[in-house]
């Protein structure tokens, strides 16, 4: 007897110090066949302020739209904020920005008027401005969006391993279950529809509170949250996820004392790089620009 | 929702008084209210979930959940899925982090939870989980299984009980594909061993056919030179073991020998024989 070609079990993935480090930091290593060999480095700016989150919890939403700023001129090469949107969006854009209103850790009104802000500063109209997280398909301005922003927080998810920014996706497709196989494995397909597909301008992974661990399966308890103050954007999103799921692997070694696997793995991520080819995974292919307050930056 | 569940959560704690926003989610709205992670639900026999909230002025709000879960197999393996530690005097078992306690009783799944965790959350949190256990039926239900899991080399709390694929790799992921057949009907165990690297599997199938199909599967698919013997290293100090009694299928994997590796399954297949649920001559 033999094994099929087309089957993937534990046995297959690299082990040692040849696996990838991406793969290693989500507890699942990478399949090296699915491992692109040529990518062009994809940029990631992590822009961090300490008076981000006053010590109340509330969001400085002055603040936020300093970092955002400081993020896309860093992330373009341009000195004014303002030219680095209309880089990104032309005034006859219809723009959708995907949020994310989980009621304990939503994207925040701060980063969403920030974002709309700039927008509008890029010339839409605010009547050609939508935001909306689970109405986006039968919101009109989503239907006929011609840009998307991307804007959400990263948690740690029973079934996925994280909410990321892949995973923001999902409501855009009237069956979400159709994503859930696998730990969610096939979430980097959703970049494929129609609705969506090649619209991304930006993508703004919110980790200003993060949750870092999670109680029971779906469980928010505010003892694994802690105040990072940061942004992490980029035009790729599997990268920016990639940034934020280090991040989180290195909380949870500092929080817990050695290393904390994310279970189940987020190799959605993974996959969106190598499977769905959504942007790249692997840290070696990633530029991580860092910016703003250092202490704790972990990464 | 049953009325006995709905009985069983009182309407004032130290102060928190139940408000009237109460939603009921089955299996189908499930996600509209807990998104994904509904799927961990419903990888069992989930029927419905029911929120009630508490309020009090100056204080977090507090969430009760009382989840239906069809049977306390399933009550029991819902709160075994991210268990990390356990208590006993709430229900069959409770556990408590931070300012969420989950507890399991006859066939309901009971998480109450509070944005923040001070010692007042808790202290309520706390009494309102003991009064709702003191309604719930009384009546526990551990899956057999887990009791006849191997007590020698076990670690605390580890013990697992699923039934289909993606919990399996959840746990321990086996393979992308579901090479040992799981499925809402088959009953899954799972423990960790020795130093935490180890593990052991036990499946019962409805019928011994399925169990042979679902080992003939599994050797084809993960242990192809261990056709005939059951037994192969997988990787340097990796050794897997399984084995396939009448409806059940053994495996321990990643074992630091063939020699412990056998030891678990061969334990596992005395736990079985000892409980009668397989006879000497199954093969």
């Amino acid at each position: 007897m033999s094994k099929k070609n087309d089957l993937i079990t534990r046995r297959d993935f690299v082990k040692g110090a040849g696996c990838a480090a991406l793969g290693m930091a989500i507890g699942l290593p990478v399949l090296a066949q699915e491992v692109v060999p040529e990518l062009t480095k994809s940029r990631v700016v992590l822009v961090r302020d300490k008076g981000a989150v006053a010590s109340n919890g509330k969001i400085n939403g002055e603040v936020i739209q300093r970092m955002l700023d400081q993020a896309v001129m860093a992330l373009l090469e341009k000195k004014d904020p303002v030219d680095c949107w209309k880089a990104l969006i032309k005034p006859d854009d219809v723009v959708g920005i995907k949020s994310n209103e989980w009621r304990h850790l939503p994207t925040t009104t701060q980063v969403e008027q920030a974002i709309k802000k700039r927008v509008m500063d890029a010339g839409v109209p605010e009547k050609n401005i939508s935001i909306d997280d689970r109405g986006v398909l039968r919101n009109p301005i989503f239907q006929k969006a011609t840009a998307l922003i991307n804007a959400r927080p990263m948690r740690t998810h029973a079934w996925s391993g994280v909410g990321s920014l892949i995973k923001n996706y999902i409501m855009f497709d009237p069956n979400p279950p159709n994503y859930h196989d696998n730990a969610c494995a096939p979430l980097g397909k959703l970049w494929e529809l129609p609705i969506v597909k090649g619209k991304t301008r930006l993508n703004v992974l919110v980790l200003l509170t993060p949750l870092f661990y999670g109680v029971g399966p779906h469980h928010f308890d505010k003892t694994y949250t802690w105040v990072y103050g940061g942004l992490a954007i980029g035009t790729d999103p599997v990268a920016v996820d990639s940034v934020g799921l280090r991040l989180f692997q290195a909380k949870r070694k500092e929080y817990f004392g050695r290393e904390r696997p994310i279970k189940p793995a987020a190799h959605h991520i993974a996959f969106a790089d190598t499977r769905y080819h959504l942007g790249a995974s692997d840290p070696s292919k990633i530029d991580l620009v860092k910016l703003g307050w250092e202490e704790g930056v972990l990464i | 929702m049953a009325t006995e569940a709905a009985r069983a959560v009182p309407n004032e704690i130290l102060g928190w008084k139940v408000t009237d926003t109460v939603e009921t989610y089955d299996r189908e709205s499930i996600f509209d209210y807990i998104n994904g992670a509904g799927e961990v639900y419903r990888s069992y026999g989930f029927r419905d979930v029911t929120v009630w909230r508490f309020s009090k002025p100056d204080a977090p709000e507090i969430t009760v959940e009382i989840f239906d879960m069809g049977s306390p197999e399933d009550a029991y393996g819902v709160f075994s899925y991210t268990r990390e530690s356990e208590e006993s005097g709430i229900g069959g078992g409770y556990e408590q982090r931070g300012s969420v306690l989950c507890f399991w009783q006859n066939r309901y799944y009971v998480c109450l939870a509070a944005y923040e965790s001070t010692d007042d959350v808790r202290q309520a949190v706390t009494m309102l989980a003991r009064s709702i256990a003191q309604q719930l039926p009384q009546s526990d239900g551990i899956p057999p299984l887990i009791g006849l899991l191997p007590q020698e080399g076990l670690i605390e709390h580890t013990q697992r009980f699923f039934h289909i694929h993606a919990s399996l790799n959840y746990h321990y992921f086996l393979a992308e594909q579901n090479i040992l057949r799981l499925s809402e009907s088959t009953n899954a165990v799972l423990g960790v061993y020795e130093s935490g690297t180890t593990y052991l599997l036990c499946v019962e199938y409805p019928s011994a056919q399925e169990a042979e199909e679902a080992y003939g599967s599994f050797v084809e698919n993960y242990l192809p030179e261990a056709a005939g013997t059951g037994v192969a290293m997988v990787d340097v100090g990796k050794w897997v073991s399984a084995t396939k009694p009448g409806r059940y299928v053994i495996i321990a994997l990643d074992a630091v020998s063939r020699e412990s590796a056998t030891e678990l399954t061969d334990a596992m297949k005395s736990s079985l024989l000892d409980a009668n649920l397989v006879t000497e001559g199954d093969q």
